[in-house]
């Protein structure tokens, strides 16, 4: 990544991305020279219709994917694609993920999966387990910290990922549909969590949803239509 | 990085089915080659030791012109001061005992036929001595031990040459060859025994007469070679490059240089291992390929998260091939025990096998337990599995990652 040279940067910026996918023959614009600036402690929701662009947002600004031209800045450093930067790295440091299927590696344990990217990052043993359990804690799952995720219901699997996303303490935690895949009374469990943490701790959340829940518990909305913001 | 060949031991239990029938691939692979390599193995020392024991002896000292150029006289090119020698050799480590042999051809005749002959004059005590594996006579007795004692001439005649000349114990025969000045001589035999070598084309051919017969019939008191007989096999080398340093003029040429059966054998059993050797390779690697592929398909949404949340490529392409290092060894240690016990118990089952090619008496089917046979499978097992994922990883690791979390 290069440094822009400003202290008071966004802790995302887009400028004029644009991504389109090539489907056999037909081009697909899913998102068309959009620019965004996320602030730290921000609790957005992206909305929209399906096809709107909001998965493909996230994903761009998750490191997961490449934009078609534009550019993407994290702290005020301008994202590389070129192979020679090591995104793999900045996506452990400073983002997590919380995927709508939650997502969590079946063979292992909740405690497990929540350890895995202190593994990656090459924390000490002591080290890991004072952040998972504390993590875990946070997310009242201690005491399932044994079970595999198929032992564990819709929401606590959420609760499991949504730890694994912070076990980091990243800079942003991206969500993708958090809700979508439990019942809203878990879901409204999941947001008031997700809403403490960013209050408590402020970590920046960043959701593609169109749950009306989600919208309601967040603080900004941006609203997508075919790969551009019609409203924020 | 336990604690990720942890996460790649859990994921190999993930399809425990799958898993099995990869590890019972590898099972019977490596119950295969064990197999194989130790009958092989029990082959080739059987056979050595027979070669050794029934003909050769462990080295054989040739005058050093006898091997470059033919000889127009029997002994012509024959060692001349034998008994000295076998003094020398006799002070030499590791060497049991040194005999003499004279190898001659001619006519042997009943008075109604005359057939060829391969002749031998030999020591008959060592003979004895050395042919405890090789020598079966079928009738009759070995020739006398003590010269002195003969009355006659003895002869022993191999099986085949003993039915054509329809000669019974008792009967008197006639040797006639050319003797070492390159005129004939002839001499009557008196046949004591009857024996079979096991090769049916010797068997035609061949008879044995005192190494004095010999002389007498060839009128020289040469030797065609000396038979060294030693302790120890594996001190073949050694002891044939110590021989040849204390006698300059003579070539000592060890036993599997003259066994042209044996390296025959050897060399046919290896290309049949060798050919086994790659066709379970390739089952191995078609099999523990194809549970990779089904499994990085299975698991491509988990493949997409684990690179989301930062697992580098490279780990990622780690941990698939570790996969393949578990399946590999695990199958290879219960391949390992599962062989171990079918030796014991095939050792245990008086299995006889047909006679080989060439040879006229079977023998026992026996496997040797040899440690590095079940070294190099188990390697070559774990190898084969770890070679077989590097590929499906390879692929793995390269998967883009909203293209794998998108996979349903």
């Amino acid at each position: 990544m290069s440094k822009k040279g400003n202290d008071m940067n966004p802790l995302v910026q887009t400028k004029e991305i644009i991504k389109t996918y090539t489907l056999g023959r037909t081009e697909v614009h899913a998102l068309r020279g959009l620019s965004l600036d996320i602030e730290p402690g921000e609790f957005t929701a992206i909305s929209g219709p399906s096809g709107s662009g909001k998965t493909t947002l996230l994903n761009l600004l998750g490191l997961i994917d490449s934009p078609t031209s534009g550019t993407v800045f994290l702290e005020g450093s301008q994202v590389k694609y070129n192979g020679l930067t090591k995104l793999h790295s900045i996506r452990l440091e400073k983002l997590g993920f919380i995927f709508q299927t939650f997502n969590l590696i079946p063979v292992l344990t909740a405690y497990e999966n929540v350890e895995y990217p202190l593994l990656l990052a090459k924390k000490s043993s002591l080290q890991r387990r004072e952040m998972v359990e504390k993590v875990l804690r946070e997310v009242r799952l201690w005491e399932f910290r044994k079970h595999k995720p198929n032992e564990l219901s819709g929401g606590q699997r959420q609760r499991v990922a949504i730890a694994r996303a912070l076990v980091n303490r990243p800079k942003l935690i991206l969500a993708d549909e958090p809700t979508a895949n439990i019942d809203s009374a878990t879901a409204s469990e999941i947001l008031d969590l997700m809403h403490a943490l960013n209050e408590e701790d402020n970590v920046t959340f960043l959701f593609s949803t169109h749950d009306q829940l989600v919208m309601q518990h967040a603080r900004r909305i941006v609203k997508l239509h075919d790969g551009v913001i019609i409203r924020d | 990085m336990s604690n990720f060949m942890r996460l790649s031991f859990k994921n190999v239990f993930r399809n425990r089915r799958r898993t099995a029938i990869t590890g019972l691939v590898l099972v019977f692979g490596a119950t295969a080659l064990i197999l194989a390599g130790g009958f092989i193995a029990y082959s080739f020392r059987g056979l050595s030791e027979s070669t050794i024991h029934g003909e050769l002896g462990h080295i054989q000292l040739f005058n050093k012109e006898y091997l470059l150029h033919e000889e127009d006289r029997p002994l012509e090119l024959g060692l001349d001061s034998a008994d000295a020698m076998k003094k020398k050799i006799m002070m030499v480590d590791h060497v049991r005992f040194t005999m003499a042999r004279i190898d001659f051809m001619g006519l042997i005749s009943n008075g109604d036929k005359s057939e060829a002959f391969l002749g031998r004059g030999v020591e008959p005590d060592k003979e004895l001595k050395l042919s405890d594996l090789g020598l079966n006579m079928d009738r009759g007795q070995f020739l006398d031990q003590d010269p002195s004692d003969m009355k006659d001439n003895q002869v022993v005649l191999a099986s085949g040459l003993a039915k054509t000349m329809k000669a019974k114990l008792g009967d008197y025969l006639t040797l006639m060859t050319t003797m070492s000045t390159g005129a004939l001589n002839a001499l009557d035999v008196k046949v004591v025994g009857v024996y079979s070598t096991g090769i049916p084309e010797y068997d035609e051919r061949a008879l044995m007469v005192d190494l004095n017969t010999a002389q007498q019939i060839l009128n020289s008191k040469k030797v065609t070679k000396l038979v060294v007989v030693l302790d120890q096999t594996d001190e073949t080398t050694k002891v044939a490059a110590q021989l040849e340093r204390m006698f300059p003029n003579v070539t000592a040429k060890r036993w599997f240089d003259l066994a042209t059966f044996y390296n025959s054998v050897v060399r046919l059993y290896n290309a049949i291992f060798g050919f086994l050797g790659i066709i379970i390779f390739v089952i191995v690697v078609l099999s523990s390929s194809n549970t990779m592929m089904m499994s990085i398909f299975e698991r491509t949404k988990g493949i997409g998260t684990q690179l989301a949340v930062g697992t580098s490529r490279p780990r990622l392409m780690l941990n698939f091939v570790c996969e393949g290092l578990i399946i590999g060894v695990l199958g290879a240690l219960l391949g390992l025990a599962i062989a171990y016990g079918l030796s014991v118990l095939i050792n245990n089952s008086n299995i006889m096998m047909p006679a080989p090619p060439g040879r006229t008496t079977g023998y026992p089917l026996l496997v040797d337990t040899v440690p590095m046979l079940f070294a190099g499978v188990f390697v070559l097992m774990s190898l084969t599995t770890v070679v077989s994922s590097v590929i499906p990883a390879f692929k793995a690791s390269r998967l883009k990652i909203v293209d794998a979390l998108g996979h349903i």
